[in-house]
């Protein structure tokens, strides 16, 4: 079914594995920062790259897969802790065919493949999301929640809702590609 | 049917065997609790390391797990359980701290008298050790497991079996006869200490005094408990998580394994996955006109580069994009096609029955045309198997109409009822509805969806 997402052909940057991330995006740290192939990030978002943890070497501080989508206006923030009086930035994994809604404030440790996660939600410190996982909006999670995978959660704080059905990752993986197939400049009018 | 296939703590993910789920009464083992004021998890903290003016500025940390007494803390409404004198010596292995605790509760120590009660009767009647002939009527091993070591547990429950029950009967008449009355340890409905305020005075002294309604504790967090429980939200104790369960799934009528999860807790795959959605064609619905009113407004809105209206352009969008009663709206349904041959569908609108109108006599607020005749949609293949697609605007079927062509900005012709499109293997199809003039709120489509297989050249 093909209604088109259009975008102004100006404003986003493809790169050669497909990545399309919007100029107004604010991306902190660039170099620490992954995307999988076919990534779109959408403007207004704001990815803090620079929140590493000390030490040398390169590390990776966020690491996106292929086919996610974050919305606008999201912050993506990786979590930190203090343990043993150091205090330390953990680095934030995201799996593939992911979809973050629009406004949400994530600050998760893991989330898994195939997870919808709605529009205005908050994700605590340190969460971990399983596969598979759903996240209705204006859900808040609150710090060091655990998602099992296939699980429905809403509501503040987050509450198991239901699990559900098998075909999920099916589902979800045929959303993400069309989302991204969908997801086309605007064509030139003049 | 649903069967329990495993167990798994959902805060931890530890999958827990079946053997010690009944041991554990359904309940995580390890240190996974749930805050009885907002449901949310536990975590274990340490108390502050004391505080004398040197520590503040040494750098020397005294441990690394903390100081002890710990304790439980929620994250979300802050309430810890010092609140219900709750402290640990130790960081892990927390139900083992609380077992002794819960051993020692009232209802526990109930169940093992009820038990001891009636275990030299029901001993008697020796019906009580014939098992095996039960547990043939299980199918899981697990719930097979679990009803023998209930009948060890209490033995006389035992389930129904029409062969016994004539040989047995005049012993369990003869048993019946002799048990005497249970005298319980606590007699219900008196105020004990424990419980404190189960009996009446004390209670009405607790509602006299309240000052807001947050001191008494509400159904949800209460009736999960199996006796009576105070009635003060401070009173409320930490409950263990409960176990979930991985599910798999059997056919009612032939009982062949639908679904079959695979054994590790967290994994998304199945061994067996037999999914409607492999067979049935995938619908999608759109309204036409309200995504060409968004993309005109955002094609308008791309040009002038203003962010600041953006509030003023979803207005605008959903006043456009909505659907006004008493208007006729024309709507695409997409079918996705995900077998390999090719098949046929057929459309059929069943009138709505309008849900409880007192007086009878009340139409339906809206009414749905959709094309009535089979429409085949392709076999799944490949994408560079499809040959170049003209958009055929359905010429076969009952539907005449000269072929128009369509216009440059998507004014269709008249005809919008009927294969509008037929691309790879996805076939759209146009409907319409006609709102009456008192129809609300949105509009829920009700699928009813039935497959029917027919063997192609047979001999």
């Amino acid at each position: 079914m093909d209604n088109p997402i259009y975008y102004a052909r100006a404003e986003y940057i493809e790169t050669d594995t497909g990545n399309k991330v919007s100029r107004r995006a604010t991306i902190a740290g660039p170099q620490n920062i992954i995307l999988g192939g076919k990534t779109i990030i959408a403007s207004g978002a704001i990815i803090r790259g620079d929140l590493r943890r000390t030490g040398p070497g390169h590390a990776v501080v966020i690491s996106l897969g292929r086919y996610c989508l974050v919305g606008e206006g999201c912050v993506m923030r990786p979590p930190y802790k203090t343990y043993r009086g150091n205090f330390n930035y953990y680095p934030m994994k995201i799996g593939d065919h992911v979809h973050i809604g629009s406004n949400t404030v994530v600050e998760a440790a893991t989330i898994g493949n195939h997870v919808d996660i709605g529009k205005n939600c908050v994700i605590g410190k340190f969460t971990i999301i399983k596969d598979c996982a759903k996240i209705a909006d204006g859900t808040i999670v609150p710090p060091n929640t655990v998602i099992p995978a296939m699980s429905l959660f809403a509501g503040s704080p987050a509450q198991f809702v239901e699990d559900l059905p098998e075909s999920t990752q099916e589902m979800v993986e045929a959303y993400t590609k069309n989302y991204y197939t969908r997801f086309q400049p605007m064509p030139t009018e003049r | 049917m649903v069967e329990v296939s495993g167990y798994y703590c959902p805060n931890c993910l530890f999958e827990v065997p079946s053997a010690s789920v009944r041991a554990e009464k359904n309940r995580c083992a390890r240190n996974c609790f749930m805050c009885p004021n907002c449901q949310n998890t536990l975590t274990v903290v340490a108390s502050d390391p004391p505080d004398n003016g040197e520590t503040r500025t040494s750098p020397i940390v005294l441990s690394a797990v903390g100081e002890p007494p710990f304790f439980l803390y929620c994250n979300h409404c802050r309430w810890d359980s010092a609140e219900v004198d709750m402290t640990f010596e130790k960081p892990t292995g927390l139900a083992a701290q609380l077992q002794k605790f819960e051993d020692s509760a009232p209802e526990a120590l109930e169940f093992e008298r009820l038990k001891e009660h009636f275990e030299p009767f029901l001993r008697a009647s020796p019906s009580s050790s014939t098992l095996p002939s039960s547990s043939h009527h299980h199918l899981n091993p697990i719930t097979a497991a679990a009803s023998s070591a209930l009948a060890r547990d209490i033995p006389g429950v035992v389930k129904y079996n029409p062969l016994t029950r004539s040989r047995s009967g005049r012993d369990r008449a003869a048993a019946k006869s002799e048990i005497p009355d249970y005298r319980a340890r606590v007699e219900a409905g008196s105020s004990h200490g424990l419980a404190s305020g189960s009996g009446g005075e004390v209670d009405v002294d607790f509602m006299k005094h309240l000052e807001t309604a947050g001191e008494v504790a509400s159904l949800e967090q209460r009736w999960v408990n199996s006796w009576t429980t105070s009635l003060h939200a401070n009173d409320l104790k930490p409950l263990r998580i409960p176990l979930h369960s991985k599910k798999s799934k059997r056919c009612p009528s032939c009982r062949h394994i639908l679904i079959k999860p695979e054994q590790k807790a967290q994994s998304v795959r199945f061994k067996i996955k037999l999914v409607a959605a492999n067979y049935l064609p995938a619908i999608t619905v759109s309204l036409p006109h309200a995504r060409a009113a968004m993309e005109m407004i955002k094609r308008s809105s791309a040009l002038n580069k203003s962010t600041s209206t953006a509030v003023a352009e979803e207005h605008a969008a959903a006043a456009s994009g909505a659907m006004i009663a008493g208007k006729t709206y024309p709507f695409h349904l997409a079918f996705t096609n995900p077998l390999y041959d090719p098949i046929q569908v057929r459309l059929h609108v069943q009138r709505t029955l309008t849900p409880s109108s007192a007086d009878g006599k009340q139409k339906a607020p809206f009414a749905v045309t959709l094309p009535s005749s089979a429409f085949p949609i392709a076999a799944f293949a490949e994408a560079w198997e499809y040959e170049d697609d003209e958009d055929m605007f359905g010429d076969e079927g009952d539907y005449d109409g000269a072929r128009g062509t369509k216009d440059r900005d998507g004014r269709a012709r008249p005809r919008t009822v009927g294969v509008l499109e037929r691309r790879a293997n996805v076939t759209v199809v146009g409907g319409e509805v006609v709102l009456g003039k008192e129809a609300r709120g949105n509009i829920k489509v009700l699928q009813y969806a039935g497959n029917v297989y027919l063997p192609v050249g047979r001999p």
